[in-house]
């Protein structure tokens, strides 16, 4: 096996710089749009809130790392959704795995990287900001090492390897049409649930108070399978299915 | 070069397009691939450099298989689609961006080929005119320096000087380690480059032979009075009297006519393969 036809640094590198300079329109209007969203939404919570604490920031991290992160995983592989384009993406002397590896670089890891940096920037500047325009609020400081943004940190990784299918599957509408499916598979997925579980499912009027389902022992321990596969399983397996939609792909 | 056992594809399950189709084509040549509207020939392009994948059958391309797509063998084939769309780049930037995946790109051959269209560097790929653009394509694909070119109708959209310049570089670059295979229905274009013929009529080769062979067997000519069905293979009208295709018994010289000769093969098959095959 010729490790070269798979992985070579330097083709790698040259195919993550070509992507990065193609789609650097599409990065910049995502954090454009994402950027003023989070002043404008900071300057409207400041003026019609009577809080005297500002501490929106872990919350909107989380919620702009996850919406934009999606629909910019969702417009990965744009060039496969025209057929004019795609032989040429198809036909690039690089292979299937480095094409797959620069876009999951780009829309997983650098995102994160891209997005928490102006992140942190930005909560400095808006707090800075804030000081200055309401002197009776106390602006707290974002930290991007707390355990709730790792936790969103999580959850994106899991979740955008979802996207990263959709993009490869989806000739058009991607973001749309993953939230479909997604919502589909959950529907799905719960009635199955309901019908395996519904004889130790109460409901409201029947449980007793401080009563969690979820420490009934059947129910934890399905609950525990679940929670591991979409912890461990879920993410790679969608990485996988990508990598084979592509290289699987023609014209 | 290119070695093709028992094929099969289909678009389709109801469809097939092609059936059982072999083909072994050495480098060093420009092939000539002709055929009616949906015979199969931009198909028969796109299985060849792997973006199709055929259903059954063998496929080996520089001892390589299409399907997997390899970079070392990406870099060692590139097709100029009939239609194509190029990013909002300049000239040198897309240069400078695609270049380096090709591992003997020839920029001194790049500034030549654009030189000689006269295309011009400071505009944006994408606002070029469609001539414009499949010529700087050509030009990028020559100077890639890859073994083999697919060029599906490479002349459609040129203007007339460019046409003779495309059959002046294309035959300037051909070598014996490359090839290049040009599908095309602008067979005058073509008359004087393409060597050997192919001809693809309902997914399948009808007709594949070298100039030599079909000068050698067939006798082009013509004459004011409509010939005798005997012994005439094929015959059509023409300004002023008909052109006729005739088995070449006597050894007489003729100048080849792609155009009568892919009407002689498609409305004649049995014939025609009777006299090649003697």
């Amino acid at each position: 096996m010729n490790l070269s036809n798979y992985f070579k640094p330097s083709r790698f590198w040259l195919l993550l710089k070509m992507e990065l300079i193609r789609s650097r329109k599409g990065f910049l209007i995502t954090f454009v749009v994402t950027f003023g969203l989070l002043f404008t939404g900071f300057i409207l919570e400041n003026i019609f809130s009577s809080s005297k604490v500002f501490d929106s920031h872990t919350g909107s991290y989380t919620f702009f790392l996850l919406t934009g992160g999606f629909i910019l995983s969702s417009l990965a592989f744009s060039d496969l959704g025209n057929p004019l384009r795609r032989y040429s993406y198809l036909a690039l002397p690089a292979s299937t795995f480095e094409k797959f590896m620069s876009m999951w670089l780009l829309t997983c890891i650098g995102w994160i990287l891209m997005f928490t940096v102006t992140f942190i920037i930005y909560a400095l500047i808006a707090n800075s900001a804030g000081h200055f325009f309401f002197r009776d609020v106390t602006f707290r400081a974002f930290n991007p090492l707390e355990n709730a943004t790792m936790i969103a940190l999580g959850y994106y990784i899991l979740f955008q390897a979802i996207f990263l299918v959709g993009a490869v599957h989806f000739r058009g509408f991607v973001f749309p049409k993953t939230i479909f499916m997604l919502m589909l598979f959950g529907m799905i997925c719960g009635f199955i649930f309901y019908l395996i579980m519904a004889d130790i499912i109460h409901t409201a009027d029947q449980c007793p108070p401080g009563y969690n389902p979820f420490e009934e022992k059947s129910l934890k321990q399905f609950w525990q399978v679940v929670s591991r596969f979409g912890t461990w399983i879920l993410a790679p397996l969608c990485w996988v299915i990508a990598y084979t939609g592509l290289k699987e792909l023609e014209v | 070069m290119i070695k093709i056992e028992d094929l099969s594809f289909s678009y389709n399950q109801k469809q097939t397009l092609f059936n059982e189709l072999s083909l072994t084509l050495p480098s060093g040549n420009i092939y000539g691939l002709l055929g009616k509207n949906g015979a199969g020939k931009t198909t028969l392009l796109k299985i060849i450099c792997g973006l199709l994948f055929p259903k059954h059958g063998k496929l080996k391309v520089m001892e390589m298989e299409p399907k997997d797509r390899y970079p070392q063998f990406l870099s060692e084939i590139f097709l100029i689609p009939e239609e194509f769309n190029l990013p909002s780049l300049s000239m040198e930037y897309f240069v400078r961006l695609y270049s380096p995946f090709y591992p003997r790109f020839n920029h001194s051959l790049l500034n030549d080929c654009i030189y000689e269209f006269r295309l011009p560097r400071d505009q944006k790929l994408s606002a070029m005119s469609y001539g414009q653009k499949k010529n700087f394509l050509l030009s990028f694909g020559l100077a890639t320096d890859c073994r083999l070119l697919l060029l599906d109708e490479p002349t459609n959209g040129l203007d007339i000087p460019s046409k003779s310049q495309f059959r002046k570089i294309v035959a300037n670059a051909v070598n014996e380690e490359r090839s290049f295979i040009i599908s095309t229905h602008q067979v005058r274009d073509m008359q004087n480059l393409i060597d050997p013929i192919i001809i693809l009529d309902e997914g399948k080769i009808i007709f594949y032979q070298d100039h030599e062979q079909i000068s050698k067997k067939l006798y082009l000519f013509r004459q004011t009075e409509i010939p005798e069905e005997r012994d005439v293979l094929y015959y059509e009208s023409s300004l002023g009297g008909y052109t006729v295709v005739k088995e070449n018994i006597d050894h007489m010289e003729s100048r080849l006519n792609l155009e009568i000769l892919f009407n002689a093969v498609v409305n004649n098959r049995l014939k025609m393969n009777e006299i090649f095959k003697s």
